[in-house]
This record gives structure tokens, sequence and C-alpha cells, in this order.
């Protein structure tokens, strides 16, 4: 919408820049098909137990919450930047959350809104020190994020003196962590994909997205055509910061406790999801529905192979391997997109559209 | 090019075929055989490669031959209600008939092992337990209170004079290490010749126990006795002890007895052990979940007792056959 209206600089990235933002897209429909691809493998080697409604909600139930952080990882790391703080940021916020919800009192949704104000508000602020930190102070976000990973779980600590508090309103458990919106559909899915419905709307359909994409490809030429790149840069580990917030809530929902020592996995995960999805590490490229893809296909093996009786230790062997291999094809395409030669599969060759505008691109 | 990534994508697909397909061919057997009176167990682990729950596996598996039962296992990577749950939550999808579980949390797997028994899956708790235990037909677990006061009466023994005693923890919440804790506290406090430092927590980490365990020497340089409540905080104790250059002077007691903690206790770093009795654990497991399975009334609560293993007693029957096993 509003890049018709920008200055001549943008416009002249714009053909480059649509085309990585295709291979992208096309990216996300690979990984999409790997889940199909592994959905279908495990489906028919457990046919009676893979595919049925108790564990398609389940699979679904544990990737809610790392749905939510990955939307707000896909907006950092498509700026270019890390954000290694998401899961201390979480149990900071849960604490905070479930200690302003003993404060209010009772067990009904007016407490639990009270712990989603205290939540975002948590999330929110350390956020806010992340994005001025990486912004104004320009300290690696690499580090700055690593240091609020060890200060939010420290801060954490302090409040509970590292015993994990156990207090979420049964309104919260019973209908969000546990419940169901209609059927078998879990609440707390429904809740993450409204997030990331948002998160999509967010990314490509404003000029919030579009700054976030400008700044990830060359944040001097962003600068030069008028992004307030400092600003906007807070703005986005705000948001990421706010969803952690947000996560830290469904978290003391799903788990009914705070799970001080159990998130220190958290962000690598989110990020191989982000990886697996298609976004480049390096910024300017991504989306949020690989994400979500993303973070599903490492969920879906673990079960698979739990259910096979695959050994645990192969489980961890197998995902790192699919983490590699897949932002490798990943790679290989982009370099040949880079060099002009088509990046299309040969599975796609036959929708024509999008391959004539490519080239066109290109010439 | 296309080609290229054409093929990196099959050979995706293939390994990922392959490794499934080698899953399955292990427990073939079990499918076939699940529709007569061959029960299907599955045994979902606190943390996957601990001896101790190792050493379950090994009685869990020979009650279950004896029985004609089938079993799976499955752990998470960490001791961990977070990573836990998704691995129960497969477990439970792929429809055993009875699931023997460790709870990594007396609270999040609350929920979580209330859906397998909604499911109509009979559950054992073995080693670790629930804030409400009744969603299991049957606990069992090691007396941990009494393996706490043990765990003081060692030290009682390697230090008469007395002194300052700390004990390392995993972390709270979880049941076992909480009674074991607290069985060595009120030991330690009813004695007046020792102090009682309090409990430090090492969210199963080595190197935490270890930074906790030299720091806290730094504090206090005469502490006379550790007890050191799990596996990893033993390990990490002992490393403590060393960094600070206090062997000999710190008696270091560790619950458990897998091969690291027996050499340890035989290099001399690690003074006494208690070791509990998880093969038992594994065996009652699988008798009252059969039990269950048959329809026969349940014993809802079985604690099963621990051996205190010093140098002198590590090489006698007694303290072998106590020793953990690091496979079956």
């Amino acid at each position: 919408m509003s890049a018709t209206q920008t200055t001549p600089t943008v416009a002249t990235e714009d053909a480059p820049a649509s085309r990585l933002s295709r291979i992208s897209r096309l990216q996300a429909l690979q990984i999409l098909i790997l889940l199909v691809v592994t959905i279908a493998v495990f489906t028919a080697l457990r046919p009676d137990t893979f595919l049925t409604g108790f564990n398609i909600r389940g699979i679904v139930q544990n990737t809610a919450i790392y749905a939510v952080l990955g939307v707000g990882m896909t907006f950092v790391i498509i700026t270019g930047g890390i954000d290694l703080s998401v899961g201390s940021v979480l149990v900071f916020s849960g604490v905070v959350a479930d200690k302003v919800m003993v404060w209010y009192g009772g067990q009904g949704w007016a407490t639990v809104l009270v712990g989603l104000v205290a939540a975002l508000a948590s999330g929110l602020a350390w956020g806010l020190v992340n994005g001025v930190l990486v912004a104004k102070a320009k300290v690696p976000p690499l580090v700055v994020t690593l240091g609020s990973l060890s200060a939010a779980l420290g801060f954490a600590q302090i409040i509970t003196k590292g015993l994990d508090l156990r207090d979420a309103p049964q309104a919260l458990v019973n209908d969000i962590g546990f419940g169901n919106i209609v059927g078998q559909v879990p609440t707390i899915a429904v809740v993450a994909a409204v997030v990331v419905v948002f998160g999509i709307v967010l990314l490509h359909r404003t000029r919030f997205g579009l700054y976030t994409y400008a700044i990830g490809s060359n944040a001097e030429a962003g600068r030069r055509s008028g992004v307030k790149v400092e600003r906007h840069l807070i703005k986005v580990y705000a948001f990421a910061g706010l969803l952690a917030g947000f996560a830290g809530l469904l978290n003391l929902g799903f788990f009914q406790s705070t799970t001080i020592g159990g998130q220190s996995n958290t962000p690598l995960n989110v990020i191989a999801g982000v990886a697996i999805g298609g976004t480049s590490l390096f910024g300017g490229i991504g989306s949020v529905f690989g994400t979500v893809i993303g973070l599903f296909i490492p969920i879906v093996l673990q079960n698979g192979f739990i259910q096979v009786g695959v050994q645990p230790f192969w489980q961890q062997v197998v995902v790192g391997a699919v983490l590699v291999a897949v932002v490798y094809v990943d790679q290989l395409r982009r370099a040949a997109a880079l060099r002009g030669t088509s990046p299309r599969l040969p599975f796609l060759s036959r929708a024509g559209g999008a391959g004539s505008a490519s080239r066109k691109g290109s010439a | 090019m296309k080609r290229k990534s054409t093929v990196i994508v099959a050979v995706l697909a293939a390994v990922a075929l392959g490794a499934a397909a080698c899953g399955s061919d292990s427990d073939g057997g079990s499918n076939a055989g699940g529709g007569s009176d061959g029960y299907e167990l599955a045994f979902v682990q606190g943390v996957a490669g601990d001896a101790f729950y190792i050493t379950m596996e090994c009685g869990i598996k020979e009650e279950a031959a004896k029985q004609g039962a089938t079993v799976t296992v499955q752990g998470a990577q960490k001791f961990d209600p977070t990573l836990q749950t998704p691995v129960l939550q497969s477990v439970i999808a792929s429809k055993p008939d009875a699931i023997l579980i460790a709870p990594t949390d007396v609270a999040a797997m609350q929920q979580p092992i209330a859906q397998a028994k909604a499911q109509g899956i009979k559950i054992v708790l073995v080693d670790t337990t629930l804030n409400d235990p009744s969603v299991a037909v049957s606990a069992i677990s090691s007396d941990n209170s009494a393996g706490g006061k043990a765990a003081f009466e060692a030290i009682q023994k390697l230090a008469p004079n007395g002194g300052k005693v700390l004990g390392v923890g995993v972390q709270p919440g979880i049941s076992t290490t909480d009674a074991r804790d607290k069985g060595f506290a009120d030991a330690a406090k009813a004695d007046s010749k020792f102090t009682y430092l309090g409990v430090q927590y090492s969210q199963n980490d080595p190197a935490k126990a270890a930074s906790i365990v030299s720091a806290a020497l730094q504090k206090d340089p005469d502490i006379v006795g550790i007890f050191a409540s799990n596996l990893f905080s033993a390990q990490g104790s002992a490393t403590g002890i060393r960094q600070a250059g206090k062997q000999g002077q710190v008696n270091v007691v560790g619950f458990d007895a897998g091969p690291e903690q027996i050499k340890a206790l035989q290099d001399g770093t690690v003074q006494a052990l208690i070791a509990q009795q998880p093969g038992d654990i594994g065996v009652q497991g699988v008798q009252q979940a059969v039990k269950a399975l048959k329809g026969e009334a349940n014993e809802a609560n079985i604690q099963t007792g621990s051996t205190i293993i010093t140098k002198d007693t590590i090489d006698s029957p007694e303290g072998k056959a106590a020793a953990y096993k690091a496979s079956c």
C-alpha cells in the first residue's frame, strides 16, 4: 500500500526485494510440503494412533506457546537481530502475573484479565529495555538479549526465591490452558492462531511490516528513505517482549507453574522454528506463516518418533539434522536466485504465473 | 540446480522414513501380539539417560517379560515438565494399556496425567508423585524422608564432632527430593552438634552445583558435610569441593548410586551414598499396572527402602547389588 507512494530509492529496490519475498513464500510452501510428508509417513506407520483427534489436539497445544513467541521472533530476526531473552521474559512475566493475580484474588475472569495486563506490561518492559539497548546504545542484539536472558530469569528467581509459583486461577487453567473453545478445539491453540494471523497481517499488510523488512534488507537505505530506524527497532523488540509476556500467561495456564527452571531451551527452539520456516538470520527475508510450520516440524517429528518407538536420543539428532538440511536447501535456492537462475522447484513448475513474473523481474 | 535441491529433499524424506522404519522394526512384534493378553506398557522416565531410570527400566522390562507384557520407554532430555508434557502426550496418543511415569512436577504434570486417565489408560506413578495421586492406581516410591535421615546419619558417623552441614537440592517442587531435603534438614536440626545451613538448588545442573558448593565454601570454610540429594547435584558438589581444595575436610553424602558415584566413592571424592532401589520400584510398578489391567485390587501406596553404601561396604555383595546399572 504505502510502497507505491515511496521515493524512487525504494522503487529501484523493489524488483529484487519482491523476488526475494517470493522465494521466502516458496520456502514456506516447501516446508509445508515437508510437514505434510512427515505427517503422511507417521500416519502410514501408525494409522490408528497418529492422525487421531487426541493426538492432533496435543500437537497443536504443544506448539501454541512456541507460536506466540515465534511471531515476535520472526519480526526481530527479519530486522537482522535476535532475541535470546524470550524464555526468561516468559518466566518473568508469568511470575509477575502470578503475584498480581494472587494479590487481586479470586479464580474468575477478572483475575485473569488483571494477570493479562500484568504479564503484557512485564513483557513490554523487557522488550523496551532490549530495544533501547539495541537501537540507541548500539549493543549487538545477541549480547543485549543474552544479558536480559540472564537478568530476567534472575529477577524471577529473586521474586520467587527460586520456588515455582503455582497460583494460576481456575479460569486460566481450565478454560484457556486445557479448555476447548468448541468440541475438541483447544482454546490455547485458537488464542495462538489469533496472534499468528495478527502477526501475518502486521508483517505483510502494514507499514510496520514493510519497515521491518526494510531495516533488515538495508538499514541505511531504509533510513535514507525516511524510516526512523532506531524508533522502529525499539518497537520491534517491544513487540517481541509483549508477546513473550503474553506467552508467560498462557504458560501459566498450561503448566499451572511458572516453570522457572524449564525455559532454558525455549529461545533456541523458537529460533530453530523461525530458521526452518525460511526466515533468513541475516534479516530482510521471512514470513510468520513459515515460522509456524517450522515450529510444527520438530514437534511432529518428536511426537511421531515417540509413537513409533525411536530411542529418545535419536530424536534430537534427527531434529538437528532436519534444521541444518532445510536451511541448506533454502540457502542453495537463494544463491541460485541471486545468480538469476530460476528458484522454482520442479514440482511447482506448472504454476506458470509466479515463474514468468520472476523472469520478468530478472530481465 | 533444480535437480540438486530435489535430490536433497528426497534424501531428507528417505532419512526420515528410514529412521522411522528402523524404530518400527524393533517393536513390530508388540503390535501383532497386542490384541490378546500381552499388555502394552509404556514407561515415561523423569529424564533420559540417567542410571536411576535405566535401572528402573531394567526392573520394568524384566518383570514385564515375566508377565508377558511389552514395554516402550521414552523420556525427555531434561528433568523438566515443559519437556515431559509433549513426550507424555505422544505416549498417550499411541494408546498403551498402562503408563508408568515419573512425574517431573507435582502440579504441572497433574493435568497431562489426568488426560491419560481420561483416555482409559491405567497410571502407575513410579518414584515421584503428584499433588493428587488419586489419578494413579498406585504410587511407588522410595521412602525419601527416611533416605534423607539416613544421609544425615552417614554424616554423623563421618564427622562425629559435629559442624556445619549444607544441602544441595535439585529444584523445589519435586516430591522426592523435597522429602529427602526435609528428612535431612529435620535430622540435622535435631542434633545440637550440627548447624544446618539450609538447602541450595542446582536445577539438576552439575556446573551449577559446583559453583554453589565452591561459593558456600568461600562463605563457610568450615563446612563438614554436604548432602547432595540427587545424581547431578552430587557430581557437581564433588567438583566444587575439589575447586576449593577442601578434599578430606568436607564429607559429601550423595543420593543414588550410579556408576559415576560408585567411582567417586572409590576415588574418595564422595564419602557415602544413599542407594535407592529403582529396580524394585520398576518391578512393583509393573505388578501394580498388570493387577489394575486385570481388574484386581491395587495397593495405592508402596514405599521401598534404601541402603547406605560407604567405601567399606562398596565391594560387599549387598553394596554391589545396591549399585545402579548403566545398561540392562
